[in-house]
């Protein structure tokens, strides 16, 4: 999901550019006002989290391995807008590493992947888990749901991208210069893909994650620390 | 003092190699996957420490070279010129003492030829019409493929070949661009270098943390699976495999977690107020200021070239 650049067109990067620098500048405000000095170190370790996270291999039926993209729980565990800043930050990382995702479409995996993603999971999470108790299987099932849905929409965003690039951008005989099929092929083609396939397998990993932090400190989900005991139990958790 | 023998930077690549792990299931390939993230990791750095003219340049000159060579390729719609450029940022790689061949392959591996792959449908006149270069098949008037229509006869169209070549092209060439940036730079400079396009301090910051911290996580990773790999006779079940791995993920997100309230104490403890200040140590002489002007002038030309106000 990580676009490349040439893939799109100044037209759409450039706009992503001007919708993601008020979102992160909002983000930076916000957290550093409620993390104050602590923000440095919990963004870089949820950071460094999200990109190790793609490392996790899953054994899959028929022998096969997959990995999540760990969006979806980080947003349900450090809250969204620290979501934002920790999958920018692992995104920045993969692109000034690997080059996996482009320099001018940075803007643009992020709106898809770190905005999208740790939003809508966060938000479906709670609607779903309403009041349910936090160690109920309520809540395990709605990250689950939360982690599908939230690939499905940013999945359907990236299709979306691509799919507008023919309408924006052509030559003057017609010819397409940046992705060349339309919505009617991008779009179904993102979600076909996600939906029978990486979003189950996303759904199956968030739920996983969520039933052990459950398990083992509960206090750590985001707006759930007036019942928080203490930060650091943490250590006690089984190695 | 540093003896000098430490100083010394071993500019060969090195290998990780995981040994024999026999059936490579996912204990193998996970760890396989991060011996191999390391070795990505060092051989940048090895390169970005090799005495070459990417290298010598102020870390700042080349980032906003590279961002506005890779704006004006990703506006180019003329093959010869994305050629053009492509063949330059060859020429770089070689004046920056990396091998040649090892740059066009680790260009190449995943994102051009996925995006070439992407674009073979657009040579057929099923999904872009166009005159016909190469007839494969002729089906006749009235053919369809379950409730889809099809055209008289399937070929490979000029304008769809031309179109899914230069889109292709012109990814293989920003990626190159970038590429060449990150393998000449090391991490460290290259995100202090960010400064210059208005990345707050304190996100400077936060990325050279988050990048010191993935090796120490990968290594716990890695840990993890091969102790589990010591231990396991047989193979236990799908489900309690992927518990385990569920569990691991959530054990290292708490680990991190707990990981970065030590470290926040340990910096207020050495007197970290939340305020970030970072060194300057950047210098600009006479020929950054040249390679400077020459990268944005070339691009220049090219946004130019491809609005059609310079004709090549």
């Amino acid at each position: 999901m990580h676009i490349p650049d040439g893939y799109l067109g100044p037209y759409t990067y450039i706009a992503m550019w001007i919708i993601m620098i008020p979102i992160w500048y909002y983000a930076g405000r916000k957290l550093s006002s409620e993390l104050k000095s602590r923000q440095v170190p919990l963004l870089a370790l949820a950071a460094a989290f999200s990109f190790v996270i793609m490392m996790f291999n899953l054994p899959l039926p028929g022998g096969s391995v997959g990995h999540a993209t760990g969006a979806a729980i980080i947003g349900i565990i450090l809250g969204p807008w620290a979501g934002v800043i920790a999958m920018t930050v692992a995104l920045a990382l993969q692109a000034l590493m690997f080059g996996d995702g482009g320099i001018w479409t940075f803007a643009a995996n992020c709106f898809n992947m770190a905005v999208v993603m740790p939003f809508s999971g966060y938000y479906i999470y709670k609607y779903i888990s309403g009041k349910a108790p936090l160690t109920s299987s309520r809540r395990a099932v709605s990250a689950a749901i939360a982690g599908y849905i939230s690939l499905v929409l940013a999945a359907a965003s990236t299709g979306f991208m691509f799919g507008i690039q023919p309408l924006l951008h052509q030559s003057a005989e017609g010819i397409p210069l940046y992705m060349p099929y339309g919505l009617n092929i991008a779009l179904p083609a993102m979600l076909l893909q996600h939906i029978f396939g990486y979003s189950i397998l996303e759904a199956v990993i968030t739920a996983l994650i969520f039933g052990y932090i459950q398990k083992t400190d509960a206090s750590l989900l985001y707006g759930e620390k007036i019942i928080a005991v203490d930060r650091n139990s943490g250590k006690s958790a089984p190695a | 003092m540093i003896p000098d023998w430490m100083n010394n930077v071993d500019l060969q690549p090195g290998h990780f190699s995981a040994g024999r792990h026999g059936k490579k299931g996912f204990i193998g390939k996970t760890i396989e996957g991060i011996l191999g993230f390391l070795e990505e990791a060092f051989l940048s750095e090895s390169y970005s420490k090799r005495p070459g003219l990417m290298q010598s340049l102020d870390p700042r000159v080349k980032l906003l070279s590279i961002l506005a060579v890779v704006f004006a390729a990703s506006m180019i719609s003329d093959l010869k010129v994305l050629v053009a450029i492509y063949l330059l940022t060859l020429l770089i790689t070689y004046l920056s003492k990396i091998g040649v061949g090892f740059f066009i392959k680790r260009v190449w591996l995943f994102i051009p030829i996925f995006a070439g792959i992407i674009a073979i449908p657009m040579i057929f006149n099923v999904f872009l019409p166009g005159d016909p270069l190469y007839t494969i098949i002729h089906l006749g008037a009235g053919a369809h493929l379950g409730p889809f229509s099809l055209p008289e006869s399937i070929f490979i169209t000029k304008q769809g070949t031309m179109a899914a070549v230069i889109f292709t092209m012109r990814v293989a060439t920003c990626v190159s661009a970038v590429v060449l940036l990150f393998l000449t730079t090391p991490q460290q400079i290259l995100f202090k270098s960010l400064r210059t396009v208005g990345v707050p301090k304190i996100y400077v910051l936060t990325l050279q943390m988050t990048y010191r911290y993935i090796f120490l996580l990968m290594e716990q990773v890695r840990e993890m699976y091969i102790a589990k790999k010591a231990r396991t006779i047989k193979s236990r079940g799908l489900i309690d495999d992927q518990k385990w791995v569920g569990g691991r993920i959530g054990y290292t997100l708490i680990r991190s977690l707990s990981m970065s309230e030590k470290v926040h104490m340990a910096m207020l403890s050495r007197g970290f107020s939340g305020e970030v200040h970072i060194m300057q140590e950047f210098k600009m002489s006479q020929r950054d200021y040249l390679a400077g002007a020459a990268a944005i002038s070339i691009s220049l030309v090219l946004v130019l070239i491809s609005q059609d106000i310079i004709r090549v």
